[in-house]
C-alpha cells in the first residue's frame, strides 16, 4: 500500500527488519517501523505482542539481535537510552518514576540541575517547570511535592520532564493508563500539540478509541511480528482489537441476565472514611454486581477500603442482617468479603514470590496440616487456578512479577477466592490489562455472580461497568451524587453526575 | 578499671617520657622543705601510697642534706585541705599532693601554686589540670607495665617462646607493646605473635584458641590485661595443653592478685599501676630542687610487678575490680 | 505466550536461581576452607573446625533470630547488650543461691533467662510495632538502655558466678561434648532446625516473608503485620537467651564489655548468608554458613602468618565483600 495520507516530508527514523531474541524465544521479529515528523504513530498489540520490547529498542535501552535504525539516511546504533536521547528520541515511561519527596521542579530538572556558580539555581528550576507545564497545558505549582499530586498530575510532570531534553521523536508508553477520561483529553491534547511542532510521536496503547482519534497510522503486533500497518483513518476500533486478537472479539461483555430483585446481604449505612467518603450508603443484593464509578480521588477506592477495616471508618454496616465492624482485613475476609487492590503490584501481589506462595497467602489455614504447610496441597490449588482462572504461564514456579498484568490479575482472582467469599469487591479489574484478558476476566466477574455471590467492581472505565453492571453507583468529592440502572446507564449520564453537572438520582 | 581510664588518660597526655628511678645526684646543701599530703591508709592501694611516700620521705632526706620532707596523711577531702594549709603555714617549698579526690581540693592546690611553691600533683586529677593549677602531674603506667612483664619473662624463661596478646589499636597499647620490646632485648625470648583481644575476654578467648591451634608450642603468654587473661585461661583449660608454662597480665585486678598470691603457676607474677608513683613525684620535686633538670609537664612512671612475694600487698578483696 | 517472552528484558528470576542464591554462601564457605588450608595446614585439623564452630555458636544463634527480624523487615540492634543483659541477670540469679538444690537453681536460672530474653525481644517488638518507631532508632535506643543496665548491675567491673559447685555443674553446656561433637555446635544445629521448620513450613514464617516482601501486600491479604513483626522480635529474644545459656558458662562471668558489637557480626552473618537486608527473604541455613564464615575468616587470618596484626581488620571487611560478590554474581547466573 502507498502513503500518500501520510506526512510527504523525509522520515525521522526507520526501522528495518528488527528482530529480538532471548535465548531461544524470539520476541520480535522483523518488524519494519517509519517515523515521520508531525506524525503520531501508535502501535497497538496484546501483551508480549513485543511492544515493549521494540519501544526499548527504538530508545536505545536494548540492543536488536538483527535488523538496523536509520535516522537522516545514516544507520544508527544505540549504546545506550543516553546516546538514543543525545540523538533526540526520548520515552515516557508507563510507570511514573519519580522521586515522590522532591518538588516538581526538583524532578523535572533531576540530574540535569540549573545552576548560578557552585548554587543551585531553584528560581530558574521553578520558573522553567512552570512554564514547561503550562506548556502542556496543566497548572501545577513547581514547588509541589510529588507525592501529594493526582496520579494525572505527576503524569503531566513526567512528560514535561522528559520534553525538557531537545527531542525529534516522544515515544508514549500506555500514557493513559492510570488516567481518567477528562485527564486522558488532557493528554491526548499535548499529544497534538507535540506533534503540532513536527515532532514525531510514537503511541502504545491499550484504548483503542484513543488510538482512533489521536493517531495518524497504526501499526499492528502480534506474537512479535508487524500484522498490520495502515493509515488510522482506515481502520475503525473493532478492526483494530480484531487484528490485535487474531480473531472476532466484537463480544467483550458477557450476556448476563438481569439479576431479579433479591435480599440484600451488605447494607451499609452513613459510612465515613475521614478525609475520603463522607455518609455513603448503599445496599448490595445477592448475585448482583454493582458498580462504583467517579473520577480518580472521588473516594471510591477509600470508600471500599474503609469497609473492609484496611482505614479507619464509621458508619453502620450490615452483613447478612447483622452490624458489622471491621477492624481488618483479616476479619473481613473470614466474614466472607474480599477486597481486590486497585494496586495489583503494590498491594495484591508479592511480585518476587512465585505464584503458590501468592495464591495460598490469605487462606494458609486451609493448607496447614498439624504444624506445618502442606505444599502438595499447595500446589494442587496451584493447578486448579491455573485451570479455573486461565492464568497462562509456561512454568508454575516462575515469580508473580514475570506473569502479564493480566495473568497477574487472575492471579489476584484467584487468590481472594481461595476462601470462598460471598461478597468480591474489585477495584479496577482491568487496568493495564490487555483485550483478551479483559474479556476473561469480565467472564469470570460474571461467573462469579452467576454462583449467587454479590460483587462491586470500582473503576474508571466507564464502558466495562456498563458492560458488565446491574447498577452504577456514582461517586463525586467522596460522597455518593446518583445511581444510574437500565436504560440510564449510558457515559453521558454518569459523566454528567461524576463531574456535578447533574446531581441527585438518576434513576 | 579506674587505673585503666587513668593510664589512658595519662598516656593521651605525655607522650613517651622516659623517667629514671634515681634523679639524685646533686651535691647542693640547699634549704627545702617539701610537703606531701596523701590519702589515709583506708585500703591496700593508699596504704602503697602512704607506705612509698614515708619510704622516699627518708631516703630523699638522706640524699640531700638541707631537704625537709614532711609527709601528712588525711582521712577526707576537708581534713586533706585543711593539712595543704597547715602545710603551707609551715613555709614548704614545694608540694606533693595525691588529693582524696581532687575537685575539692582544687582551690586549696590552687592557693599553694599561687603563692609561687612548686605543685607536684599525683594521680588523681582535677577537671582543670593544666600548669595553672600544678607544675608537675604525675601517673602511673604504660610503657612500664610492658616491660616489667618483657623483663620478668627475660629472666625466668629466658628462651621463651610468647604469644601476645595486644588491647586495641591505641597508643597506650602500642607504649606497652614498646616497653615490653625493651624488656626481653638481648635475651632468646621470642615473639611467636601478636594480635588484638581488645581487653575482652570472649575475643580473647578465640584469640588464645587459635593461637593453641597454631603453635604447637608455647611456652609463656603476655596477654598484659587481667580480663583478658580470664579468656586466656580457660582456652589453655579447654585444649588440655600443658605446654603453657604461664601467663603474664596485668593491672591488678583482684582475682589475678589472688592467684598470683596463692602461688597458683599459670599466674605466678602481675603487673601493677603503681602507688609508689607518689614516691616517684616526690623523687621528681626533689630533682627540681637540686638537680639541674627542668621539671614541669606530666609524667609517667614504672610499673610494680606482683609477685607471689609481694601480692598480698595489692590484694584488695573489697574492690570491685 | 509465556510470561518469560513477555518480560524478556529482566533477568528470568525464577525459584531455580533463587536455589543458586541460596547454596552460594555454601560455596563461599568451601572456598574459604581451601584457603584455610593453604594459609595453615593446622586450620583443617578436626580440634581447629571444631573450636572454631563451637566458638561462632554466639554470633550463630543470636544471628537466627536476626533472619527472622530482617526478613520481616526489621532490624534489631540491641542484641549485643542484650546478651549483657540477660546474661548479668542470669548470674545474679545464680549467685542470689534462692534455691538450696544447685540443679534445680540452674534450671530455674535457664527458665529465668529464656523468659528475659523473650521479654527484652517483646519490648524492640511492641516499641517499632504500636510505638511506630523506625526499628533502627527503637533497637538503638533498647541497645543503650541493655548496655547501661549491665554496666549498672556491675557496677563498671564484672559480674563472676561464684558458686564453684554450680560453675562445674553447668560448664558441660559449653565445654562438654556428645558423641565427639561439642555441646555448642550441636545447639546450634538444633535451633537452626527448628528456625528453618518454623520460617520455611509453617504458617507464621510464610507470614514472616510475606510482610518483609511487601507489607502492603500482607495487610491487604489479611495478615497481622504488627503481630507478625512483633514475635519475630521475641524470636530474636528467645534466641539471645539460648546464646546466653552458653555464654555463661564459658567464661562464668559478664562485664560491660560483653557482647559489644555483636550486633553488628550477627546482622552480617545474616548478610552473608544470603537474606536480604531489606526484607522479603529468610535463609536459615545461609545464616549459620555466614556466621560460620566470620569465624572462620578470623581464624585463617590469625593461622596465617602473611597477614600483620594492624591489616586483620581489612582483610576481614575485603574477604566478606567478596564473599558477597561471590553470591551475587552466582545469583545473577
Amino acid at each position: 500500500m502507498t502513503e500518500p495520507e501520510t506526512s510527504p516530508l523525509a522520515p525521522l527514523l526507520e526501522a528495518v527488519g528488527l528482530s529480538k531474541t532471548f535465548g531461544i524465544v524470539e520476541v520480535l521479529k522483523d518488524v519494519n517501523l517509519t517515523v515521520r515528523p508531525g506524525e503520531v504513530h501508535a502501535i497497538i498489540g496484546e501483551n508480549g505482542a513485543g511492544k515493549s520490547t521494540l519501544m526499548k529498542i527504538l530508545a536505545g535501552n536494548q540492543p536488536p539481535t538483527r535488523g538496523e535504525m536509520r535516522m537522516d539516511g545514516e544507520v544508527v546504533s544505540f549504546s545506550g537510552p543516553v546516546d538514543a536521547e543525545n540523538r533526540g528520541i526520548v520515552l515516557v515511561h508507563q510507570e511514573i518514576l519519580l522521586a515522590p519527596d522532591l518538588t516538581v521542579a526538583q524532578n523535572i530538572y533531576l540530574g540535569r540541575e540549573l545552576h548560578k556558580g557552585i548554587f543551585i539555581d531553584d528560581r530558574a528550576m521553578n520558573e522553567g517547570a512552570a512554564s514547561a507545564i503550562r506548556d502542556l497545558g496543566g497548572d501545577i505549582d513547581p514547588n509541589a511535592i510529588v507525592s501529594r499530586l493526582s496520579i494525572a498530575q505527576r503524569q503531566i510532570v513526567q512528560i514535561a520532564r522528559v520534553l525538557l531534553v531537545p527531542h525529534r521523536i516522544v515515544i508514549f508508553d500506555e500514557p493513559t493508563a492510570s488516567l481518567t477520561p477528562h485527564e486522558t483529553e488532557a493528554l491526548l491534547k499535548v499529544i497534538k500539540d507535540i506533534r503540532a511542532k513536527g515532532v514525531g510521536v510514537l503511541y502504545i496503547s491499550h484504548r483503542l478509541p484513543e488510538v482512533k482519534e489521536i493517531a495518524d497510522r497504526v501499526t499492528v503486533l502480534r506474537d512479535g511480528r508487524l500484522v498490520a500497518s495502515h493509515p488510522a483513518s482506515e481502520l475503525e476500533p473493532a478492526d483494530m482489537a480484531r487484528l490485535m486478537v487474531g480473531r472476532d472479539v466484537a463480544k467483550l461483555y458477557p450476556d448476563r441476565q438481569a439479576a431479579a430483585a433479591r435480599e440484600a446481604v451488605l447494607q451499609v449505612a452513613h459510612l465515613n472514611v475521614p478525609g475520603y467518603a463522607q455518609d455513603a450508603s448503599f445496599e448490595l443484593r445477592k448475585g448482583e454486581i454493582l458498580g462504583f464509578a467517579g473520577l480518580v480521588g472521588a473516594g471510591r477506592t477509600e470508600l471500599m477500603e474503609g469497609l473492609v477495616g484496611l482505614r479507619p471508618s464509621r458508619g453502620a454496616v450490615r452483613l447478612n442482617g447483622r452490624p458489622v465492624d471491621f477492624r481488618d482485613v483479616h476479619t473481613s475476609l473470614k466474614a466472607g468479603i474480599a477486597y481486590l487492590s486497585e494496586d495489583r503490584k503494590g498491594k495484591g501481589l508479592l511480585l518476587s514470590k512465585d505464584l503458590r506462595v501468592n495464591l495460598t497467602l490469605s487462606s494458609l489455614g486451609k493448607f496447614v496440616g498439624a504444624l506445618q504447610i502442606d505444599r502438595k496441597r499447595e500446589s494442587e490449588a496451584l493447578d486448579q487456578a491455573i485451570r479455573d482462572f486461565d492464568i497462562r504461564t509456561g512454568r508454575k514456579d516462575i515469580l508473580a512479577g514475570q506473569l502479564s498484568g493480566g495473568n497477574q490479575q487472575k492471579l489476584l482472582l484467584a487468590k481472594m477466592m481461595m476462601l470462598d467469599p460471598s461478597i468480591v469487591i474489585i477495584d479496577e479489574p482491568t487496568r493495564g490489562i490487555d483485550i483478551g484478558n479483559k474479556e476473561q476476566i469480565y467472564k469470570f466477574i460474571a461467573r462469579l455472580a452467576e454462583e449467587g455471590r454479590s460483587i462491586i467492581v470500582v473503576s474508571s472505565e466507564m464502558p466495562e461497568l456498563i458492560g458488565i453492571c446491574d447498577r452504577i453507583l456514582v461517586m463525586r468529592s467522596g460522597r455518593i451524587v446518583g445511581e444510574v440502572t437500565g436504560e440510564h446507564m449510558n457515559e453521558n449520564e454518569i459523566v454528567q453526575l461524576a463531574t456535578g453537572v447533574k446531581t441527585g438520582e438518576a434513576a | 578499671m579506674r587505673r585503666r581510664t587513668f593510664g589512658m588518660a595519662a598516656a593521651a597526655l605525655a607522650a613517651s617520657v622516659a623517667v629514671g628511678p634515681s634523679l639524685g645526684w646533686a651535691q647542693e646543701e640547699k634549704k627545702v622543705t617539701i610537703g606531701v599530703s596523701i590519702p589515709a591508709a583506708d585500703h591496700g592501694w593508699t596504704a602503697g601510697v602512704v607506705f612509698h611516700a614515708e619510704r622516699v620521705a627518708k631516703l630523699l632526706m638522706q640524699e640531700h642534706k638541707g631537704l625537709n620532707v614532711i609527709v601528712k596523711t588525711s582521712p577526707d577531702p576537708a581534713s586533706q585541705a585543711n593539712a595543704v594549709q597547715d602545710l603551707a603555714v609551715q613555709g614548704i617549698d614545694g608540694l606533693v599532693i595525691l588529693p582524696t579526690d581532687p575537685d575539692p581540693l582544687v582551690n586549696a592546690i590552687q592557693q599553694v601554686k599561687d603563692s609561687g611553691k612548686f605543685v607536684a600533683l599525683v594521680d588523681r586529677a582535677p577537671s582543670n589540670n593544666d600548669n595553672s593549677v600544678r607544675d608537675l602531674y604525675v601517673a602511673g603506667n604504660n610503657p612500664a607495665l610492658g616491660q616489667v612483664a618483657g623483663e620478668y619473662i627475660k629472666k625466668t624463661t629466658p628462651n621463651a617462646q610468647v604469644v601476645v596478646i595486644r588491647g586495641l589499636p591505641i597508643p597506650i597499647d602500642q607504649q606497652r607493646q614498646d616497653g615490653f620490646d625493651k624488656g626481653i632485648a638481648g635475651s632468646g625470648v621470642k615473639i611467636l605473635e601478636r594480635q588484638y583481644g581488645n581487653w575482652n575476654r570472649d575475643d580473647a578467648f578465640r584469640v588464645m584458641q587459635d593461637y593453641l591451634t597454631k603453635y604447637p608450642k608455647i611456652d609463656v603468654v603476655w596477654c598484659q590485661d587481667d580480663d583478658m587473661a580470664v579468656g586466656v585461661l580457660e582456652a589453655i583449660q579447654q585444649a588440655k595443653r600443658t605446654d603453657i608454662q604461664y601467663v603474664v597480665a596485668g593491672a591488678g585486678s583482684k582475682d589475678m592478685v589472688k592467684r598470683v598470691m596463692d602461688g597458683d603457676k599459670m599466674i605466678p607474677v602481675d603487673v601493677l599501676y603503681p602507688p609508689s608513683m607518689v614516691a616517684t613525684a616526690m623523687q621528681l620535686t626533689a630533682a627540681h630542687f637540686y638537680d639541674q633538670v627542668p621539671v614541669s609537664g606530666e609524667y609517667i612512671l614504672d610499673a610494680t610487678l606482683v609477685t607471689k612475694e609481694n601480692a598480698k600487698d595489692f590484694y584488695f578483696p573489697d574492690s570491685p575490680f | 505466550m509465556s510470561s518469560v517472552a513477555t518480560e524478556p528484558a529482566k533477568a528470568p528470576k525464577t525459584s531455580k536461581d533463587w536455589d543458586m542464591a541460596a547454596i552460594a554462601p555454601f560455596i563461599a564457605l568451601a572456598l574459604l576452607l581451601v584457603l584455610g588450608y593453604f594459609a595453615n595446614p593446622n586450620f583443617v585439623s578436626v580440634a581447629n573446625i571444631l573450636n572454631v564452630i563451637t566458638r561462632s555458636a554466639f554470633i550463630a544463634i543470636i544471628a537466627l533470630g536476626a533472619t527472622y527480624v530482617i526478613s520481616s523487615g526489621g532490624l534489631d540492634l540491641s542484641v549485643g547488650s542484650m546478651v549483657a543483659f540477660v546474661a548479668s541477670l542470669m548470674i545474679l540469679f545464680l549467685n542470689s543461691g534462692t534455691i538450696a538444690d544447685p540443679t534445680l537453681l540452674l534450671i530455674a536460672g535457664m527458665g529465668l533467662t529464656i523468659a528475659m530474653g523473650a521479654a527484652c525481644g517483646l519490648a524492640n517488638g511492641l516499641i517499632t510495632t504500636i510505638g511506630r518507631i523506625e526499628p533502627f532508632i527503637a533497637t538503638l535506643g533498647t541497645m543503650g538502655i541493655y548496655r547501661g543496665l549491665t554496666t549498672w548491675l556491675s557496677q563498671g567491673g564484672a559480674i563472676t558466678l561464684r558458686d564453684r559447685e554450680l560453675q562445674a555443674l553447668y560448664r558441660p553446656v559449653y565445654f562438654g561434648s556428645v558423641g565427639g561433637i561439642p555441646v555448642p555446635i550441636i545447639i546450634i544445629f538444633v535451633t537452626a532446625a527448628i528456625c528453618a521448620f518454623v520460617l520455611y513450613r509453617t504458617r507464621y514464617g510464610r507470614h514472616v516473608v510475606a510482610v518483609g516482601s511487601n507489607e502492603d501486600v500482607a495487610r491487604y491479604s489479611g495478615i497481622s503485620v504488627n503481630r507478625v513483626r512483633t514475635v519475630a522480635y521475641v524470636i530474636q529474644g528467645l534466641c539471645v537467651a539460648v546464646a546466653v545459656l552458653l555464654y555463661v558458662p564459658r567464661l562464668g562471668s559478664t562485664s560491660a564489655t560483653t557482647g559489644i558489637l555483636w550486633e553488628l557480626q550477627a546482622i552480617t552473618a545474616v548478610v552473608v548468608g544470603g537474606t536480604a537486608l531489606r526484607g522479603g527473604v529468610g535463609r536459615i541455613w545461609g545464616t549459620v554458613c555466614g556466621a560460620f564464615i566470620l569465624e572462620i575468616v578470623g581464624n585463617i587470618m590469625l593461622l596465617s602468618n602473611f597477614v600483620s596484626e594492624y591489616l586483620i581488620g581489612a582483610i576481614q571487611g575485603a574477604i566478606i565483600i567478596i564473599a558477597m560478590l561471590v553470591q551475587r554474581s552466582l545469583m545473577r547466573k
